[in-house]
């Protein structure tokens, strides 16, 4: 076994994306992710990158936007206010078809809310708070290991299907320091024809996100960008199951609540009541077909968020039946205490 | 073999402009330039925001990106951050450079990144068929001003030179030997430079070229642009004064970041700033 080193979740999110040949980031300070950008500073340039501190999201969204036009990895990062800024800009890439990495350490909100890490903002990843039929392929690690390695994953999933791919994490864990192991490149390769890199020997090439006429322009674009959507949600679905083989009841928790969950499960376990956790790792693509499968067995379907409850709804969507779909959450950067989930799957009768 | 004019046309994609509008001329200056100078269209990269300005980037055979309403220079500094070989022109108007992405002018001069960047103003909103912009003239009536423009204009040049853009200058659509001699001059400096063009707007009238021709005095013989303090003062005066209003030399964008790397490549990460946690555990327990 490689020998582990320590680093919080916000460094090793940059060392795995310097791993992944990111030579382009490009951010604005915000707390819970401000480590991002110092060690992408100190860092970068010692591998031939560039880093900017950019003068607003907008720019820091937008100059992602230039760097990937060129061909180049890119990447920004920001925590939940920062991105409700770059929505514009992710919204123009993903129009322009173009592939970069967004990582979004969450907070609590609305507004400015405060500096706690918070799972709020699932909407805003999975439906997106940009204009227009796009999507953004997120992903959400749960520990420092899982984000390393996510991250180069997602430069190689931004590449293949040419579209923004949102690391999902929030403040706990990227403030989180603990002992992993530095991921391997991928070593894959892709062409990009389109890059903006001078037209020598070629039709000149205009990246845009504007398509005005013929009047059927946009919607033949839309349904194009569909097809890969399409192809995304038949390949890239990742989950983890946890004690589910016999469960009887089900915990759907992602990131720092999946952990907490998961700690929840080993007591409940103890006193012999059949639980387990169904953890989605891509939010969108959402896991639906597997977690309808493993509720069809199950007695009831419990949800744990920190929010008020924004991925139970796809929850439901899945499961089929309301009934059986039960919430818990903790929000406005509060974490969901284990001895709560501990209670509600024990009300069950199980 | 030696480029000419037609050699920057996109072989397809014609203007869609008002016949008359100054944007034409300025098109045409900017093509012109780039032959003179002999910047190959394979090395070449335009970038374009949104409004009639945001046309530009369709119109040359290279490759180019049209963005976002305002960030036409945040793309651009990724684009040549990325790719420091290619000659990057970035073009806007007085709603898209000035107003919603009036911000990002200090911080482009701030890096002195070395871009173009080419503003036509027409002192209107032409695109979405005439509000007012941060140069419309007081009074004026427009689409949002139907009683007159009640509040006052940007001084841009006067804004440029005190964010220290490295090269100023101002000309109009009339003067198209004077243009095409700026262009030339701000696309050979090495850092910021922006060309402002005075573009009349025929549809909306908001700036004709009989505004232009009555105004515009060339600034003196013996005019030094090197000296900011006669810089502002020639910014601040009634009359429009035109041509090349401050020039400076300072290290470019790429020439700070690749100094820094030159002094850190290869040094810390694997020599020991991260320990591993079997160091950790020796050091500790």
């Amino acid at each position: 076994m490689s020998d582990q080193i320590l680093m919080k979740g916000n460094e090793a999110v940059g060392e795995a994306a310097i791993i992944a040949g990111c030579r382009h980031y490009f951010a604005y300070p915000i707390t819970p992710q401000n480590e991002i950008p110092a060690y992408m500073a100190k860092r970068l340039p010692e591998v031939g990158g560039t880093f900017l501190q950019a003068e607003s999201e907008l720019a820091a969204i937008n100059m992602v936007f230039g760097a990937s036009a060129a061909g180049a990895r890119a990447m920004t990062s920001s925590s939940s206010p920062g991105i409700s800024l770059k929505q514009e800009g992710i919204s123009y890439i993903a129009g322009a078809e173009l592939p970069c990495v967004i990582v979004d350490m969450m907070r609590g909100g609305p507004g400015l809310g405060n500096i706690a890490g918070s799972q709020s903002d699932y909407f805003q990843a999975t439906r997106g708070g940009g204009n227009g039929d796009y999507r953004v392929l997120v992903i959400a690690p749960a520990s420092v290991q899982e984000l390393a390695d996510m991250t180069v994953k997602a430069f190689d999933l931004a590449d293949h299907y040419s579209i923004p791919v949102m690391i999902l994490g929030d403040g706990f864990l990227g403030q989180m320091s603990e002992p992993f192991t530095l991921p391997e490149p991928s070593g894959k390769t892709f062409d990009k024809p389109w890059a903006l890199t001078g037209a020598k020997g070629r039709k000149p090439n205009i990246i845009a996100s504007m398509r005005l006429t013929p009047e059927d322009l946009l919607e033949k674009h839309n349904l194009e960008l569909q097809k890969t959507y399409q192809e995304i949600e038949a390949n890239e679905v990742m989950y983890e199951s946890y004690l589910l083989d016999d469960a009887e009841y089900v915990i759907v928790a992602y990131g720092t609540s999946a952990r907490i969950s998961r700690s929840a499960i080993g007591e409940l376990r103890k006193e012999g009541i059949k639980v387990g956790l169904f953890r989605p790792l891509t939010l969108w693509p959402y896991p639906y077909k597997e977690l309808k499968a493993v509720s069809d067995r199950a007695k009831k379907v419990l949800t744990v968020e920190m929010s008020l409850g924004q991925m139970v709804e796809d929850v439901r969507l899945a499961v089929q039946n309301d009934s059986k779909v039960d919430f818990y959450g903790r929000t406005g950067g509060m974490l969901p205490v284990s001895e709560e989930i501990i209670r509600k799957v024990r009300s069950y009768g199980g | 073999m030696k480029t000419q004019l037609q050699d920057y046309k996109h072989p397809e994609i014609k203007p869609v402009w008002c016949p008359g509008c100054g944007d034409y001329a300025v098109l045409n200056a900017v093509q012109k330039a780039l032959a003179s100078l002999e910047v190959k269209p394979h090395e070449l990269g335009v970038v374009s925001g949104i409004g009639c300005s945001g046309r530009f980037s369709h119109y040359f055979n290279s490759y180019s990106l049209h963005g976002t309403h305002g960030r036409a220079l945040p793309i651009a500094t990724g684009l040549k951050t990325a790719r420091e070989d290619l000659t990057v022109l970035v073009a806007g108007g007085d709603g898209d450079g000035l107003a919603i992405g009036g911000g990002h002018i200090a911080h482009a001069a701030r890096k002195n990144i070395d871009l173009t960047y080419i503003i036509m103003d027409n002192t209107i909103y032409a695109l979405t068929k005439g509000q007012s912009s941060p140069t419309s003239h007081p009074g004026a009536h427009t689409k949002t001003a139907p009683y007159g423009v009640y509040e006052d204009p940007l001084n841009p040049i006067a804004m440029f030179l005190s964010y220290d853009v490295s090269f100023i200058a101002r000309t109009t659509s009339l003067k198209i030997k004077e243009m095409e001699k700026l262009l030339t001059d701000a696309i050979r400096h090495r850092g910021f430079s922006i060309v402002y063009v005075m573009s009349p707007c025929v549809t909306h009238k908001s700036l004709t070229y009989d505004d232009i021709k009555s105004h515009v005095p060339s600034l003196p013989e013996g005019y030094d642009p090197t000296d900011k303090f006669e810089a502002f003062k020639y910014a601040y005066k009634e009359e429009m004064y035109m041509g090349l209003f401050y020039k400076q030399e300072k290290p470019t964008l790429n020439e700070r970041l690749e100094s820094i790397r030159k002094e850190v490549t290869g040094s810390s990460y694997n020599k020991g700033h991260t320990m591993t946690t079997s160091q950790i555990m020796e050091e500790y327990l």
